[in-house]
């Protein structure tokens, strides 16, 4: 396309598009990082009664993006995401920026590691973040009340980088995956959200939650566009000893592709009491499609998967109170201002830098952890885990490539109904279906295939084998062809200025 | 009742950086300025096994003919403390790299102190883990300052099993270690800078029947110090039971709570045993291999000694100094000094430490004492031998003589 014809968007038009497609426009010249910049940056404040980011580096991602430009103008970029901003989940270390996890322990705590990083960071891993989907015209026509008032989840805890992603504030952003934190907000928000093979990507400035679950997150609006970013970012690197080599990537996900060579598992185990009729009806339509075009279709079973919730708790809970012994307030962080001893001053920081739910995984782990109780929980937890992932192994053995399972029980709720629930209770619900993966470090992805009857997103999630990260995205991106998800899009400017002015009446702050 | 002494022992590992991390290792740096993010505990960063420790272990359990496990593991101990940031230790708590060895030491008996007596102690364990920083304690100000600069810096630990009886034995078992310890190279172990720290486990009972209630020896720095604090504490556990009493252990209740857990940054720790065994995927030039660990092995002190005993008819306990000269042969930067401090060897000067010495032999041998007085001089020569066994020789026997001379007359 040439510069001076209908190759022109209007300005806003432009966050809406893939990365593929924005990588292009950049290099064709048809817009500068700059200008992209400016764009992704405007948007969020636009969008900023979300409450999805925590820092906005306006000042050193508009530096970044010069530097951009002058690569882009003689022909030199780094690579296809050169230009291209993107958020981070908040529990990423970068340079020079704060990492809080939006947690008053962090608060001010900036150290650098990783380098490539720029634009802000996201996510509120305890604080509200809002479902930009709640803000669709289409939902406001149908509900009575003032939605503002009645918002709904983003689903996490990647629930910023989603809501970010959704919104075309950004065209990638990077969460972390312990039990379905990426998945989870994936398709609350409708967009496409993958959990790598654990190993695939370091973990390296990334603070951890579960060290042997945690992975990095990919959310982006396209199958194609996750695969773009995971070639990227995949591989050895001798900071992270729990990473391994990548296997050999193609360039690209294949263009032709037969789906009539793929086995498809339906885990029966996954028909979870209290799964919606809507993602239970987008369960049965995307198998059907599957089977009707060639692929075989068969039910399986992972007999152990009802055990796999409670291990993944015992588990997550040793985990974690291990990784915050190291928040006592002595070397960075938060410190509690009484001194009258080290101990004092350990359990004043602690007990006013963690809110209850952390206190509560703190002392159940270290419960769980007592020599009296090592054998019965944390052993027991860990045989569980083992057979866990010998189901799956011995579901792939049997000749299926991938497995078809709902990512979320629902659509989003609303957050007066969410917090109905204590989080125990909830997490439960929200990990059922995907904190199984972690637990054996398989790859997964959830890709969005409709709306549901409140015109919210429902996503479903294909389940790989080990390291088999590209074959399970082949499969997903022919999903996502056939499926055809409205992508949210712009109004036109008309009804942009409209939803700016109804917004600007209704928004009100709410702390984090 | 007899004393059973087991020890404990931490050997630093000399090596250039930490045990997780690439900051160095130095002795008396200023505070604070060896300390890399991993070692602050900074949250995201991760542990990177240091080859050159993994070496060190396996050489010194190769020296100390134990089994070198070919699969260990590492595991994280936790404890609150200000020295240890991250609030857990990593170690090796389920399998350790090496298992099942023998430390072969040997001490002067005898009349004359110049026969030669050898034991042996069995090593139950060698194990990586990480040193914990120093804590200061600043009482007049009511504040603790912390140096990080050793905490990560890698440590052997040796466990031995409670086969020693005395103070004496543990501290030759001691000096013999740190021998080896110096020709391999692996730890310059000086107990005064804190190289090599020795926990004694102390308990009394009578032969036949059960163990008894062990206490715990610690902050020792010095061999000498250490047999002496053995002894002490052997002696005060027997007197204890002898009218009745009960030896209470104090600092076991901390052990028994803090919680282990698998160290999930850490995969599993493999050593092969040639060439051949390193399997396909495993680049041979970045693999620990046992076999050419040990050639690198130099000769060892015991092996020394009897070469030297055999070969050119040197006396057995001459054979025990010589072995120093070669520590300074070896070892040039380090001075004479250094090395007969370390293997404990200055001769006493001290005039009232030798007047408590030659006191306490003339007070335990009354007898004597007198049939000195009744004329017969000759039983002088025993109690300057008592006096030459309790200083193991390390007295002039000149002036043990004219101080004797004086307190008998």
């Amino acid at each position: 396309m040439s510069a001076s014809s209908a190759a022109y968007r209007p300005a806003a038009a432009m966050l809406g598009l893939s990365i593929r497609e924005v990588s292009q426009a950049l290099r064709d010249g048809r817009v500068s990082a700059t200008e992209l910049c400016r764009k992704c940056i405007n948007q969020i404040q636009r969008t900023r009664y979300l409450n999805a980011f925590i820092t906005i580096t306006e000042e050193t991602a508009m530096e970044q993006a010069q530097k951009a430009d002058s690569r882009l103008r003689t022909g030199k970029p780094l690579g296809p995401l050169d230009g291209i901003p993107f958020s981070v989940k908040d529990n990423f270390c970068t340079e020079n920026i704060e990492s809080t996890c939006a947690s008053s322990m962090l608060k001010d705590f900036a150290y650098a590691t990783l380098s490539f990083l720029r634009s802000g960071s996201t996510d509120g891993v305890f604080g509200p973040v809002r479902n930009p989907w709640s803000y669709t015209t289409q939902y406001r026509e149908q509900s009575t009340e003032d939605p503002d008032s009645d918002w709904l989840i983003s689903g996490g805890s990647s629930g910023g980088s989603g809501a970010a992603v959704a919104s075309l504030s950004s065209f990638l952003a990077l969460g972390s995956d312990t039990g379905g934190s990426t998945r989870n907000p994936g398709s609350l928000c409708g967009v496409v959200a993958l959990k790598p093979t654990y190993g695939l990507l370091s973990r390296h400035g990334l603070i951890p939650l579960v060290n042997s679950m945690d992975v990095p997150g990919i959310m982006t609006r396209s199958v194609h566009d996750v695969a773009t970013v995971l070639r990227i970012l995949q591989g050895r690197d001798e900071r992270d000893s729990t990473t391994v080599q990548a296997p050999s990537t193609p360039t690209s996900l294949p263009e032709h592709f037969d789906i009539r060579d793929i086995c498809v598992g339906i885990p029966k185990e996954y028909h979870a009491p209290g799964l919606s009729e809507d993602t239970l009806a987008q369960w049965s339509r995307v198998a059907t499609m599957f089977e009707q075009a060639g692929a075989r279709v068969q039910e399986v079973s992972l007999p152990h998967t009802q055990h796999s919730i409670v291990c993944y708790h015992v588990l997550c809970c040793c985990e974690v109170a291990s990784n915050m012994a190291r928040f006592d307030g002595l070397e960075y962080g938060h410190r509690s201002t009484v001194d009258s001893s080290t101990d004092a001053m350990y359990a004043t920081t602690r007990h006013e830098g963690f809110n209850n739910v952390v206190r509560g995984r703190i002392l159940s782990g270290n419960y769980f952890l007592l020599k009296s109780n090592y054998e019965r929980y944390f052993m027991k937890a860990q045989q569980m885990r083992r057979l866990i992932t010998e189901d799956f192994t011995n579901v792939f053995r049997s000749g299926i490539d991938v497995l078809l399972t709902p990512t979320t029980l629902s659509d989003a709720v609303r957050y007066s109904d969410f917090i109905r629930e204590d989080n125990r209770t909830r997490s439960a619900q929200e990990d059922i279906f995907t904190q199984p993966v972690n637990m054996a470090g398989l790859p997964a992805v959830t890709v969005p295939t409709a709306l549901s009857r409140r015109g919210l997103p429902i996503g479903l999630q294909l389940i790989g084998q080990r390291l088999q990260d590209w074959k399970l995205l082949t499969v997903a991106h022919w999903m996502e062809q056939q499926v055809s998800f409205p992508m949210i899009s712009f109004h036109s400017d008309a009804d942009e200025r409209e939803l700016e002015r109804s917004v600007r009446e209704r928004t009100h702050t709410i702390g984090s | 009742m007899v004393g059973v002494v087991g020890l404990e022992i931490h050997a630093q590992i000399q090596s250039t950086s930490k045990l997780f991390s690439g900051s160095h290792v130095r002795f008396l740096a200023p505070p604070n300025s060896l300390v890399s993010h991993f070692d602050a505990s900074l949250p995201g960063t991760l542990p990177v096994l240091n080859r050159r420790c993994v070496e060190a272990a396996v050489l010194t359990g190769l020296a100390l003919n134990c089994t070198i496990n070919k699969k260990s593991l590492f595991d994280r101990k936790h404890y609150f403390y200000a020295d240890m940031p991250a609030g857990y230790q990593i170690t090796q708590q389920r399998v350790p790299i090496a298992v099942d060895g023998i430390l072969v030491y040997s001490h002067f008996e005898g009349r004359k102190r110049n026969q030669v007596v050898t034991k042996s102690v069995k090593i139950k364990q060698i194990q990586l883990e990480q040193d914990s920083g120093k804590s200061l304690h600043d009482d007049e100000r009511s504040q603790t300052l912390i140096d990080l600069n050793r905490a990560g810096v890698g440590l052997m630990e040796l466990v031995m099993e409670p086969e020693m009886c005395c103070g004496e034995e543990a501290a030759a078992a001691v000096r013999e270690l740190q021998l080896i310890l110096q020709a391999l190279g692996t730890c310059q172990a000086n107990m005064a800078e804190g190289q090599l720290r020795v926990d004694a486990n102390v308990s009394v009972h009578r032969p036949g029947e059960p163990l008894g209630v062990r206490t715990e020896v610690k902050n020792i720095n010095s061999v000498r110090h250490l047999a002496k604090a053995i002894d002490y504490e052997i002696q005060r556990q027997m007197e204890v039971l002898q009218s009745g009493g009960t030896v209470l252990n104090e600092t076991r209740a901390f052990d028994s709570k803090s919680g282990f857990m698998p160290e999930p940054n850490l995969p599993p720790l493999f050593v092969y045993e040639s060439e051949a065994s390193v399997p396909g995927g495993v680049d041979p030039a970045q693999a620990v291999v046992i076999d050419r660990l040990s050639t690198q092995l130099p000769e060892l002190p015991s092996v020394k000694r009897t070469r030297l005993v055999e070969t050119h008819g040197i006396l057995q306990e001459h054979s025990f100094t010589l072995v120093v000269f070669q520590e300074m042969w070896k070892a040039p930067e380090k001075k004479v000094g250094q090395i007969v401090k370390e293997q404990d060897l200055w001769m006493i000067n001290d005039k009232e430490e030798l007047q408590k010495i030659c006191q306490r032999v003339v007070d335990s041998h009354p007898e004597e004492v007198q049939i000195i007085r009744r004329g017969n001089k000759k039983v002088l020569n025993k109690l300057m031998g008592e006096v030459q066994r309790e200083t193991k020789g390390r007295t002039d026997p000149v002036k043990v003589r004219a101080i004797l001379e004086k307190m008998v007359s």
